[in-house]
């Protein structure tokens, strides 16, 4: 067992678990918050990324000993307010829902880096988020409605 | 069935020296960089549980340097630190081209140059490039410094010229000089995050549009990623016709084995490898002119 620290969503938190536990379990089953999904836990389909220190990154291949001290941001972190959430809604960019989070935290990262991003832009900054039910359509309409372009 | 992972330990050095002591202490360890490679295959049962070293924060080895004509790398880096680079950028564009291409945006902010050079697989999208950039491999352990030619570090499917208790610490390659130009190129089986079904890398050195030296490496196709000597030397010397091209891009068979798997047929690998090669050359020939 270890005691790892990290700041999440802008408060310092404090958890026990073992080394190897990768963020993602962490998140669901030791915090409970279970807004970021787990689809695959092999890299392959997106639904567990996160921010660390800002970046994207899955919390599905990140050990706790890659976390300890430092910053991140799950889609609790981000204001139901926020437009690029409410673009989604109006834009019907969500179906089932199972990849909303982690599209989210994605054009998050892209529009914190680039405002005003290209079409061809926003889908390479999604390529690693699979959605199996919308057909990417409303989802990159929803990104670049919140972008204002 | 995944393989459960609590019962791992995570080592975590301070420094690179507390590192390969313990790489010295524990042959029973494995080195975790980013491990979008390791914690995979640790899951799945591909490899045998171990408890791990985590070295993934050592910024001693996060760096990309330009002097003498070469590009240092640490093992460390990751794609997007490469992807990001003025340097590479300048100096080893092709490498810069291969780094955007690697998996998704979450990949290349956790994969490492080092974790892919290690992991070794013949589709590995960084060693193309370090292929015909005639890459230095830095190994470090308690014992000392070496270094290892990109070729003879890969002695078969996954043999690597490394000892257990050395670590990667940097990869080394030629700064490209101002005739030279070169392109990396990729077969996915789609746009994004893909595993390459086959892939490559040109370097042309050119004075006009004729081809003073030629470097050409392919992946995917052979146990190891190969240079194709053969095309290298059909294009040497000559001027970068449509016929010199298709030559030397059927040369290319001559220097590859590829086989049948889930993402492509050998028949279909040949074929790529022909086609993405001339593709390569004529792209590079339009965009010097020669066409
Ligand atoms: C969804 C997904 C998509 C991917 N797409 C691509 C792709 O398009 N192209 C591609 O080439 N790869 C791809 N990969 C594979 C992987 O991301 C890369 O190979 C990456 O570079 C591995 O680096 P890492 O730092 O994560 O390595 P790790 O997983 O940490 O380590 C990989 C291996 O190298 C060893 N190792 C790591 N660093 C060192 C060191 N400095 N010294 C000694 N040993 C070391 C480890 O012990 C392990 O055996 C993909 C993987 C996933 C999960
Ligand atoms: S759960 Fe992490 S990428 Fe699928
Ligand atoms: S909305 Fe169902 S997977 Fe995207």
């Amino acid at each position: 067992m270890g005691e790892f620290r990290f700041l999440l969503n802008g408060k310092v938190v404090t958890v026990k678990a073992p080394p190897c536990y990768t963020l993602l379990e962490v998140l669901r089953y030791v915090l409970r918050m279970t807004g970021t999904k787990e689809g695959c836990a092999r890299g392959d389909c997106g639904e567990c990324t996160v921010l660390l220190d800002g970046e994207p990154v899955h919390a599905c291949l990140t050990v706790m000993t890659q976390v300890e001290g430092r910053s991140v941001t799950t889609i609790e972190g981000i204001d139901p307010q926020h437009p690029l959430v409410r673009a989604f809604v109006e834009a019907g960019a969500v179906q089932c829902g199972h990849c909303t989070p982690g599209l989210i935290i994605s054009s998050y990262a892209l529009l914190s880096r680039n405002p005003s991003p290209t079409e061809e832009e926003v889908r390479e900054a999604i390529r690693g988020n699979l959605c199996r039910c919308t057909g990417y359509s409303k989802i990159v309409r929803a990104v670049l409605s919140a972008a204002g372009v | 069935m995944e393989v459960p992972l609590h019962d791992v330990d995570v080592l975590v050095p301070k420094n690179l020296t507390e590192a390969l002591r313990i790489l010295s202490e524990r042959r029973d360890i494995r080195v975790l960089a980013g491990g979008t490679d390791l914690l995979v295959q640790l899951r799945s049962g591909a490899v045998s549980k171990s408890d791990l070293i985590d070295i993934s924060r050592l910024q001693e080895l996060r760096y990309i340097r330009h002097s003498d004509g070469y590009i240092a790398i640490g093992a460390l880096t990751t794609y997007s630190d490469i992807a990001g680079s003025d340097i590479v950028r300048r100096y080893a564009p092709l490498l810069a081209e291969a780094a955007e291409t690697v998996g998704s945006v979450q990949i290349m902010n956790k994969g490492t140059i080092g974790g892919n050079v290690i992991n070794a697989s013949p589709a590995a999208d960084s060693l193309p490039p370090l292929y015909v950039l005639d890459a230095k491999l830095k190994l470090v352990s308690v014992d000392g410094t070496r270094a290892v030619g990109i070729s003879d570090f890969y002695r078969g499917y996954k043999k690597l010229e490394i000892r257990p208790n050395e670590l990667l610490a940097e990869v080394r390659l030629r700064a490209m000089g101002a005739g030279e130009v070169g392109h990396f190129f990729k077969h996915g089986l789609r746009q994004g995050d893909a595993i390459s079904v086959v892939n490559g890398a040109v370097v042309l050195d050119l004075d006009g549009d004729k081809v003073v030296n030629a470097a050409i490496a392919l992946g995917a196709v052979a146990p190891t990623v190969v240079r194709a000597p053969e095309a290298e030397r059909v294009l040497k010397g000559k001027r970068l016709s449509e016929d010199v091209m298709w030559e030397a891009s059927r040369e290319v068979l001559k220097s590859i084995s590829p086989i049948d798997d889930v993402r492509g047929s050998a028949a279909y690998r040949r074929e790529l490898s022909v086609n993405y090669l001339y593709m390569t050359l004529w792209r590079l020939a339009r965009e010097v002119g020669a066409l």
